[in-house]
């Protein structure tokens, strides 16, 4: 019984990040109809950047959170303006879409390792080693951060996509591109802007994640599969369908530690991800555009 | 039917296809290579037949995997556990683990509905979850620390043959493909599935057909290639750089075309080659940049810059 | 026995019911109109025909025997083909090759080589002077007539046209009326043409079935259906200027 309240507590804290990761896929996804192959290795940027800031210039992880961010929307917005706008739309422009995002991250990865080796690292500050007691089970601080403002964001994401002026803008040419052209929006603006919020989210995940768990150049691969089995899970961008997605995936990646072999745990992420797409492509609760 | 590449009649292209392959069988006879280069090339001509497979997938059928390195390593452990477990000649393995590679293809089938991104990004979580598996499945593939094969030298050798019919098997199986109403109606698939079945096609049934043929030939050059090293480990041969690599061939060549991903292939052996050697630490940028230079600016690759090529010299001869 | 027939043919998208327990039936050697305002469920019909979605209810019956469960390739295979009513050439095969797809799914129905019988049919519809064009430099008439020739390559037995006339100016639409005549005359195929325009519809269909909101609100010979009261008030009366211009 403990062990099964330290599962399902790790399981919670898990998915704040999942539920992270999957927003920045999943809003430039839906706005976009792009998928964006670069996203693990955005999430690795993010890891960095903070890891460097830390390191470096001893800024504290949390507080280092608006500077990836605004550096992370302005690769963002480099990558929509320098690469992503030239892209044939329509259904040519799928494939062509995931091998220039796909060449993008390999750059990035290649990036990653003349600046910072293919070492392995991680952030590790005195909130790391601190922990607090919940229901009887030791809870690391940097977890319950992390679970915390992974919960901060996708309520701030959603007031802002249904509140403000610019969030509105989103929605309508995620609905329909054409008769926001016809009415005066400025599309492609917008698809900078989603780009680079899409990216800034990515940022922000790194940055968490790094908080939790190793990486090093070549990370980012399992994130944007995680990422991609919540983003449909979903339902393609349906803001509160992709927080319950994020934390079925992480029950079921938690719990299967206790029927596989741990190694094989990473497995099931993928093997969900095959059947999601196969079974329920609409996603578990129908599909939705930006909800 | 009449051949798609305009200008150029079939027999041109027969005599120089079968002249090349005539020339490279007999270059090491005649010259005298280094085993350097002799390996090179053998090594050249299994990436080659492997691009060339994967395209019947990403280019006919515009299905753009990146978990081909599944059937590949099943193909090489397959080969592998079968030549140290009987003393059968080892074409025979290739064969066999070629021919289980296609059928473990298949399991890709519910996912060959998908279109576009899901396909592909299905594709990675398949590929990864058997690399997962075999690395786990110990009594077969020895885990990480791999599987050992007996070193036969000669075998090794003679493998630039061996490879170098592989490709030239591919290469014509490719064109016929490519001329034939199944490569038409592959191409129909890729424009559009439910017109295509509209009009008889039964996507299902070419889907199958091609992920279990292209499987299988990537699957028999994993047997050759564990034959080649004497050495495999299922992180490396199930890897996810390997299943790009067979993206970037094609892309670097012309996907959908038959040339493309041959030159492709050569293209990215020997730039691999240079960059590990002078350059390790910039590998993976220049192909990244390579991608992106191609999809910008050349959507059909080296081919593309060819056929452009053809078409400038074609004009000016005809103003002279 | 009719050659096609539909019965009790329902399809439901959600709460609506785009096509609702209808009963249709195609003679041999006939061409049947199908009219109806926007969004009664006409394209439906076709697709639930042809085997590219399947029944909520109902069935389809060839030669007297279900199709249930084909999908839209047997059926092809099985002598029934639509065209779309917004063209779907494939952009990356030349015209001829568009035709060829149809040609290799003839089955028994046809004799002679895949490629001549593709050759004979380009120039049946007049597109033999664009054999090595590519789709996207035809005009709108040249696609819709592509869209018929794949369509016929298939040597159907039952050719479903959607609104291959509508868009064309009156000569080209004058052509392709003569065309499908030819098509019932020469080839001994039976035709039901979905048609916004009325003049085209009702010179050339031996019976017109009307349908409104899924259901078939009326059926009969051209004159008769034109002088429906039940027909006029739901369709003809305020679309008929907008049909013929
Ligand atoms: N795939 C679908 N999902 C949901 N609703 C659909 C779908 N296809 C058609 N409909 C709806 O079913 C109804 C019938 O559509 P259909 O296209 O068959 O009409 P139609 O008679 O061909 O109209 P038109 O003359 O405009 O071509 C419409 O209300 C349409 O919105
Ligand atoms: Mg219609």
């Amino acid at each position: 019984m403990e062990r099964f309240i330290d599962l399902a507590l790790s399981a919670v804290l898990l998915a704040g990040l999942y539920a992270t990761m999957a927003y920045g896929l999943g809003i430039i996804y839906g706005v976009l109809r792009v998928v964006n192959l670069a996203h693990g290795g955005v999430i690795m940027m993010g890891a960095y950047m903070g890891w460097v800031l830390h390191r470096k210039l001893g800024v504290d992880p949390y507080l280092s959170i608006p500077i990836v961010v605004a550096a992370s929307y302005l690769l963002g917005v480099a990558m929509y303006r320098v690469l992503v706008r030239h892209l044939p739309r329509g259904a040519a422009g799928g494939p062509a879409s995931l091998l220039l995002l796909f060449g993008f991250w390999l750059v990035l990865r290649n990036g990653a390792y003349l600046l910072f080796t293919g070492d392995d690292q991680s952030i590790t500050t005195a909130w790391s080693t601190s922990s607090v007691v919940v229901l009887g089970s030791q809870l690391s601080v940097s977890r319950l951060a992390v679970l915390a403002i992974g919960s901060v964001i996708p309520v701030g994401l959603h007031l802002f996509l249904h509140r403000t002026h610019l969030g509105r803008a989103i929605r309508a040419v995620a609905q329909n591109p054409d008769s926001c052209t016809l009415v005066g929006v400025d599309v492609e603006r917008i698809y900078g802007i989603t780009f680079g919020i899409g990216t800034a989210l990515a940022g922000v995940a790194g940055l968490l994640s790094a908080t939790l768990f190793a990486f090093n150049p070549g990370s980012g691969s399992s994130e944007l599969l995680k990422s991609f089995v919540v983003v449909v899970l979903g339902g393609m961008g349906s803001v509160p369908g992709t927080g319950l997605a994020a934390l079925i995936l992480a029950v079921v990646e938690v719990f299967a530690i206790l029927v596989l072999p741990s190694y094989l745990t990473s497995a099931v992420g993928f093997v969900m991800l095959v059947l999601v797409l196969v079974i329920r492509p609409g996603g578990l609760f129908g599909h939705r555009v930006l909800g | 039917m009449r051949s798609r590449i305009r200008g150029l009649a079939p027999t041109p292209i027969l005599a120089g296809f079968l002249l090349t392959g005539a020339a490279l069988a007999v270059l090491p006879l005649v010259l005298e290579l280094s085993i350097y280069t002799h390996n090179l090339m053998t090594l050249t001509f299994l990436s080659v037949a492997g691009a060339l497979a994967w395209n019947w997938m990403g280019g006919f059928l515009g299905q753009v995997s990146f978990g081909h390195a599944a059937t590949f390593g099943v193909g090489g452990f397959v080969a592998a556990r079968i030549v140290l477990w009987a003393p059968v000649p080892a074409p025979l393995a290739w064969l066999v683990g070629g021919l289980v590679a296609g059928v473990f293809a298949l399991g890709a089938h519910p996912a060959l509905r998908l279109r576009g991104p899901y396909f592909s990004i299905a594709t990675i979580g398949l590929g990864e979850a058997t690399r997962l598996l075999f690395t786990y499945w110990e009594d077969f593939t020895g885990g990480s620390s791999g599987l050992s094969l007996p070193i036969e030298t000669a075998l090794k050798h003679r493998l630039y043959w061996w490879g170098l019919g592989l490709v030239v098997l591919v290469t014509a199986a490719s064109w016929l493909i490519r001329r034939s109403g199944l490569g038409l109606q592959l191409l129909a698939i890729k424009a559009d599935v439910d017109a295509a079945a509209d009009l008889g096609v039964s996507a299902t049934f070419y889907q199958d057909l091609m992920i279990a043929l292209s499987g299988a030939v990537v699957g028999v050059t994993g047997g050759m290639w564990a034959s080649y090293f004497s050495f495999i480990e299922p992180n490396d041969m199930f890897g996810f750089d390997r299943s790009i690599g067979f993206v970037l061939m094609a892309v670097i060549g012309g996907v959908g075309t038959v040339l493309g991903p041959l030159l492709g292939a050569v293209v990215f052996v020997l730039l691999r080659q240079y960059l590990l050697a002078s350059y390790p630490q910039l590998y993976l940028g220049v192909y990244g940049l390579l991608l992106i230079f191609i999809i910008l600016f050349e959507p059909l690759g080296l081919t593309g810059l060819l056929r452009r090529l053809w078409q400038r010299l074609s004009a000016l001869r005809g103003k002279v | 026995m009719p050659l096609l027939a539909t019965r009790a043919l329902t399809k439901t998208f959600g709460g609506l019911r785009a096509v609702d327990a209808l009963d249709l039936h195609l003679e041999e050697g006939e061409i049947l109109g199908v009219i109806g305002p926007n969004g009664a469920g006409k394209t439906t019909l076709f697709s639930l025909i042809a085997g590219s979605i399947p029944p909520t209810a109902g069935a389809v019956l060839l030669d007297g025997v279900s199709m249930l469960g084909r999908p839209a390739f047997k059926m092809v295979r099985a002598g029934v083909v639509r065209t779309h009513q917004i063209v779907k050439p494939f952009p990356n095969l030349s015209v001829v090759e568009n035709v060829v797809v149809g040609a290799l799914h003839a089955g028994g129905r046809a004799t002679g080589s895949v490629r001549d019988r593709a050759v004979e049919v380009l120039a049946f519809v007049g597109l033999e002077d664009r054999t090595h064009a590519f789709p996207g430099t035809l005009t709108l008439a040249g696609r819709k007539r592509l869209e018929l020739a794949r369509a016929l390559a298939t040597a159907p037995r039952v050719l479903m046209l959607d609104e291959v006339i509508a868009g064309l100016n009156p000569a080209e639409a004058q052509a392709l009326a003569t065309l499908i005549r030819r098509i019932r005359d020469e080839r001994q195929v039976s035709v039901i043409m979905i048609e916004h325009v009325m003049p085209a519809v009702m010179s050339l269909s031996d019976r017109v079935v009307v349908l409104d909101r899924g259901r078939k609100i009326a059926e009969g010979t051209p004159a008769e259906v034109v002088n429906d009261s039940v027909v006029v008030d739901a369709y003809l009366g305020e679309n008929h200027e907008g049909g013929t211009a």
